[in-house]
């Protein structure tokens, strides 16, 4: 299989006052549909430019960045404004700028394109999905923490996006909420066959991704391939059709 | 923590043959690494101490059950204060004696003990998702989803810790390298200059390749180290702390 979205020997610094910060070092990554891909980060590490990189929000110094086969630095503006609204869901917990609704600020992405009335239906679609649905004339003051989230998540995938993009979804989440983001975001992989790549800030928020990994220093580590399997029955993540598709500076050399 | 202790916990929760308490306390506390003869001695031991009691049972294999005075033990054990785990690491005594010349090596060693630990985290992932996923709303989940955290969190915390140490000997590193060419260039400003180097440019990237840098700086520290790896690591981690 494919994979959706795929990152080769990527490079990022930036000027910190007379000094060079290098971020991101020869980073290497795949993710498919139907994928949960969490990388976990201690804050700075680099996670949420390693997802802007992903959607060409930021420019890598080095590598390419493909998104379904096509080398995301050679579409024009308008070309990757489309992809934005139609193929790629970017989720941050930020919120709207101005005073909206939460169905008003769900169906935004999709105004343009379908129309005020099948916008809102697709809005309010999102919002159950989420099990928001009661959130939709709320204001995002009014909301906690994880409501947040799961709004966010709406916003993301109102568009119907193969690629979901997620930074640090369960920030100062409590165990309930962090698990519900968490397994959402999980059946939107499974059942929905959503590639997401997500950042996570704590360790917890790992344990319902497909693969993980930790970025530090500039380096995306992985973990080393697991030993055989003594049960029988396959662990749920390695379903026929499935790849693995998370690769170390090491494992790629 | 003891297996004879865990086992009676898991027979108090619920009576049953050994072989499905020996599964269980695999799902449970997988992290504590026990192994199966470890319930079968520690169900011999608690019922020679009159703690769980045989049971004839529907199957061909022996249930056990709590007794009143097992039920009285756990209890005693639980509601007891816990000891403070020891420290005792043998990565810090590593860390503690080595020498600048080491660098390359020890960058690669604590990078070693990343995957480790991020390979632990993995386990226990794939140990959860073989299991009905927990409900954090019900009692057992709740207390299911806490103890897998608390694992989590030690890992996570030792993973900070490494990915730390690894930061600050690759920053070192550069700078030995710096230090080296400079030396080359142009005589040295002071006998610690290089270390100084080493702790301003802690956010500056090495010039070369990290590896070619590092090997740089092992040859540099085989001339003359300018003063010992800890306090440099130390105005390191000092600097940090005050960016």
């Amino acid at each position: 299989m494919n994979p959706l979205l795929s990152l080769e020997a990527v490079g990022k610094s930036y000027l910190r006052g007379p000094h060079r910060l290098r971020v991101l070092k020869d980073v290497a990554l795949d993710v498919a549909a139907g994928q949960l891909i969490a990388v976990w980060g201690k804050r700075g590490a680099g996670k949420t430019t390693l997802l802007k990189i992903a959607a060409r929000l930021e420019k890598p110094d080095q590598g390419v960045v493909r998104f379904d086969g096509v080398d995301l630095a050679t579409l024009r503006e308008a070309e990757h404004t489309r992809l934005m609204l139609e193929k790629i869901g970017w989720v941050r917990r930020a919120g709207p700028k101005s005073d909206l609704e939460m169905l008003d600020y769900v169906a935004l992405p999709r105004l343009a394109e379908r129309g005020r009335r099948q916008a809102y239906a697709l809005a309010r679609e999102a919002l159950e999905r989420v099990g928001m649905a009661e959130c939709a004339g709320q204001r995002w003051g009014s909301l906690s923490d994880g409501e947040r989230s799961l709004v966010a998540i709406a916003h993301g995938i109102v568009r119907a996006p193969k690629l979901l993009l997620v930074d640090d979804p369960t920030a100062n989440l409590d165990v309930i909420e962090r698990e519900q983001v968490n397994g959402l975001l999980r059946s939107l992989a499974d059942e929905e066959g959503i590639a997401v790549l997500m950042t996570v800030p704590d360790m917890p928020a790992l344990m319902h991704a497909h693969h993980i990994a930790s970025l530090s220093g500039g380096r995306l580590a992985v973990p080393p391939p697991e030993p055989p399997e003594l049960s029988h029955e396959p662990p749920r993540d390695e379903e026929p059709g499935r790849v693995i598709q998370l690769r170390s500076r090491e494992q790629s050399a | 923590m003891s297996a004879k202790i865990a086992v009676l916990g898991l027979v108090i929760e619920e009576p049953g043959p050994a072989h499905r308490l020996t599964a269980k306390l695999r799902q449970r506390l997988s992290s504590a690494e026990f192994v199966d003869s470890n319930v079968y001695s520690a169900l011999s031991r608690l019922e020679r101490d009159g703690l769980v009691r045989a049971r004839a049972s529907d199957s061909t294999s022996t249930d056990y059950e709590a007794t009143e005075d097992g039920v009285r033990h756990f209890e005693q054990w639980l509601f007891a204060s816990s000891s403070a785990p020891p420290l005792r690491d043998e990565l810090h005594m590593k860390i503690a004696l080595c020498q600048p010349r080491n660098l390359p090596r020890m960058i690669e060693l604590v990078y070693g003990q990343e995957l480790v630990c991020l390979g632990r985290v993995q386990e226990l992932k794939r140990s959860f998702e073989r299991l009905r996923p927990p409900d954090p709303k019900r009692w057992s989940g709740l207390v299911l989803v806490m103890v897998r955290d608390a694992e989590l969190a030690f890992w996570e915390s030792r993973l900070t810790w490494l990915q730390g140490v690894r930061e600050s000997l690759e920053h070192m590193g550069a700078g030995f390298a710096n230090a080296t060419r400079g030396q080359r260039e142009k005589p040295p400003e002071s006998p610690s200059a290089g270390f100084a180097n080493a702790t301003r440019g802690q956010r500056e990237e090495p010039p070369e390749q990290d590896r070619a840098g590092y090997q740089n700086a092992s040859r540099g520290q085989r001339e003359e180290p300018p003063e010992p790896l800890g306090a440099g690591y130390q105005n390191a981690s000092r600097l940090r702390r005050e960016a």
